[in-house]
């Protein structure tokens, strides 16, 4: 079984700082593996452990993103593709058409693995449009995914109802974070991390179709908060009577 | 001809939210709004004008649901595809954008059309941020299910398009509706909404019973439904749940990351219970009280019980 699983080196937005004029300072923004696309890696490693094979992780970022491939591997992936050019975009269609890039160079996989949306940018893009430019079947939203006989037969959770569909191999999944409960690794397999492979490709190797529009960003803007942040101190007792005040005074009780 | 606004859901309620948007943008710009139906000509769905297509049955998988709207966006040209969503329709509008070769913009809103331009806003970055994005006309584009208000605009013109024999790879095995929750937290005035301060499911009624109190529903942070599984799924609140705006929103025991923010940060009023003071959940509050929700929740239904 040959296996495949994307991992976004994601900005964390929580460490995020504000620029100038309310902009957020992307350069050199501090990043991490996309929160969801752990339990990728640990789907992808249990199917390694019930059929044998290959687990190949693959990223499209900046040579940063070798961290969040690092972590992939400590968890347990065989090795790492890394491809380097600009820091993760808004044009999925584009990131899609690069991993598929990236993924065809390897070879044939049965499986490639993603998760229902990146923590930064969560467009839920990637997944399906990576399937359609591989040429394979698709499934999203996956929370149990079982491989037999050429298929994989998968329960996706929907927000009314959940399905079970069945679908050739190969094919692209996505997971939600229900599928599993990722793994820590450990010490020592995060120092044997870095001794694993990890095959660099420039993107203009790739000769990847830049699509006959791009998607661009204009501007972006750190949101501001305009509550109004008052403390209400107190026992419980007090504090109570005084919110119950406040609330009145607000209109918001019926 | 005039250039159309197509808008797609495989929710009829979702639809109507949609042709919100298609009839705002096609004003903008001197085009028209279609509701695209798959099948048949559902009766929740309220459009002056819309496009049937025949040939994907009236339910289809997305894979289906794509290739149908692909052929009719072939053969009627429209300049815009507005699609909600939902985890299918994410699904749907990824694989016509590919199909199609046009550009695909996600959750936007504030859309415009400049020329052959297409502009719009999306949060980024677990809401902390807007970007505004553009693209070249013809796209594909997603919008947020209860961004928009229902569109009330009726009309009787209806069009068909046969999109012929459609088949796809997936096959469904089995479809269950999930049990439908006792209320919609979108139609809700107040909230009342777990997270993980609350240590025990069996603690959960005295929360409800404040929301009832307050003449409002239950609802949770994500780890509540996904990860404990003490509510439903749908119950959870932010980027992956639902999008709220009730007049009063009280957060019980949630921190306040802003994946949770992002689904509640436009309640008229936020109050937040917790017992670490540094909790980002204050920052996002009108009225915070910093103690033990197990001592304050109840004294807060006695209070509102005395008031009566
Ligand atoms: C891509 C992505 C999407 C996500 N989408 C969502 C989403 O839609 N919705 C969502 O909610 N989360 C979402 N999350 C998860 C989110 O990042 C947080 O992990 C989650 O919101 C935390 O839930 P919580 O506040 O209940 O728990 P915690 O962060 O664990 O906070 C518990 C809080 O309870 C307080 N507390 C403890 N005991 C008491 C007590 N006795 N009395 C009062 N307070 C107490 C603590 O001080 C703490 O602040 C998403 C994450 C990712 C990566
Ligand atoms: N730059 C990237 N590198 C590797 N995988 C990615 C990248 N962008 C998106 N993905 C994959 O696609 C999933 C969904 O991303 P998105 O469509 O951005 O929400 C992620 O969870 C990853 O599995």
């Amino acid at each position: 079984m040959r296996i495949a699983v994307c991992v976004k080196h994601a900005i964390d937005e929580t460490e995020l700082k504000t620029g100038p004029g309310g902009r957020p300072v992307l350069e050199g923004a501090a990043c991490k593996v996309s929160v969801f696309d752990k339990n990728a890696v640990e789907e992808a490693l249990r199917m390694r452990s019930a059929q044998g094979g290959e687990v190949v992780a693959f990223t499209i970022g900046s040579e940063d993103a070798r961290k969040s491939l690092k972590e992939a591997l400590a968890m347990g992936a065989d090795r790492g593709v890394l491809v380097v050019g600009a820091q993760a975009s808004l044009d999925t269609g584009r990131t899609a058409r690069t991993i598929a890039a990236a993924v065809k160079k390897e070879g044939a996989f049965d499986v490639v693995l993603c998760s229902e949306g990146s923590s930064d940018t969560y467009s839920g893009q990637v997944p399906p449009m990576l399937a359609e430019a591989l040429g394979t079947a698709y499934v999203g939203y996956a929370r149990k995914i079982q491989l037999e006989g050429g298929k994989a037969k998968v329960e996706r959770l929907l927000e009314d109802s959940v399905e079970e569909v069945e679908a050739p191999m190969p094919v692209v999944v996505s997971v939600v974070s229900e599928i599993n409960e990722p793994r820590y690794p450990t010490l020592i397999q995060i120092m044997q991390a870095s001794k694993k492979p990890v095959q660099e490709i420039p993107e203009s190797q790739l000769a990847v179709d830049p699509g006959s529009s791009p998607v661009a960003v204009l501007g972006m803007s750190v949101q501001t908060s305009s509550r109004k942040r008052v403390i209400i101190e107190g026992g419980p007792e007090d504090a109570a009577a005084k919110l119950i005040q406040e609330l009145e005074k607000e209109g918001v009780l019926r | 001809m005039s250039e159309q606004v197509w808008a797609y859901s495989g929710s009829g309620e979702v639809q109507c939210e949609l042709m919100s948007a298609a009839l705002e943008l096609a004003e903008k710009s001197g085009r028209s709004a279609v509701a695209v139906e798959l099948g048949r000509q559902r009766e929740e769905v309220v459009a002056q004008s819309r496009l049937v297509v025949k040939g994907a049955g009236d339910d289809p998988l997305p894979e289906v649901a794509a290739e149908a709207l692909t052929r009719a966006a072939r053969s009627r040209h429209p300049s815009t595809i507005l699609v909600g969503a939902t985890r299918n329709g994410r699904e749907v509008a990824s694989r016509v954008a590919a199909r199609l070769g046009w550009p695909c913009l996600s959750e936007a809103s504030k859309l415009s059309i400049d020329g052959a331009q297409l502009q719009a806003n999306r949060t980024v970055f677990a809401g902390k941020v807007v970007a505004t994005v553009s693209c070249g006309l013809p796209a594909v584009v997603t919008i947020k299910p209860a961004f928009y208000p229902k569109s009330t605009a009726s009309g009787k013109e209806v069009d068909e398009f046969d999109a012929g024999e459609l088949t796809g790879v997936v096959k469904l095995l089995s479809r269950r509706k999930k049990e439908a929750g006792a209320v919609d937290l979108r139609k809700a005035k107040a909230i009342v909404s777990a997270g993980r301060g609350v240590k025990r499911k069996e603690d959960l009624p005295m929360l409800q019973s404040l929301a009832e109190e307050l003449g409002g529903a239950l609802g949770c942070s994500r780890p509540l439904s996904s990860d404990l599984g003490w509510l439903p799924e749908e119950c959870h609140i932010g980027l992956t749940g639902v999008t709220v705006k009730p007049d009063l929103y009280v957060a019980v025991g949630i921190s306040g990351q802003l994946q949770h923010i992002a689904g509640m940060k436009d309640s008229k009023v936020v109050v937040a219970v917790n017992t670490d003071k540094d909790a980002p959940i204050f920052q996002a509050s009108d009225y915070g009280i910093v103690a033990d929700l197990y001592q304050v929740v109840p004294a807060i239904k006695k209070a509102l019980e005395s008031r009566r």
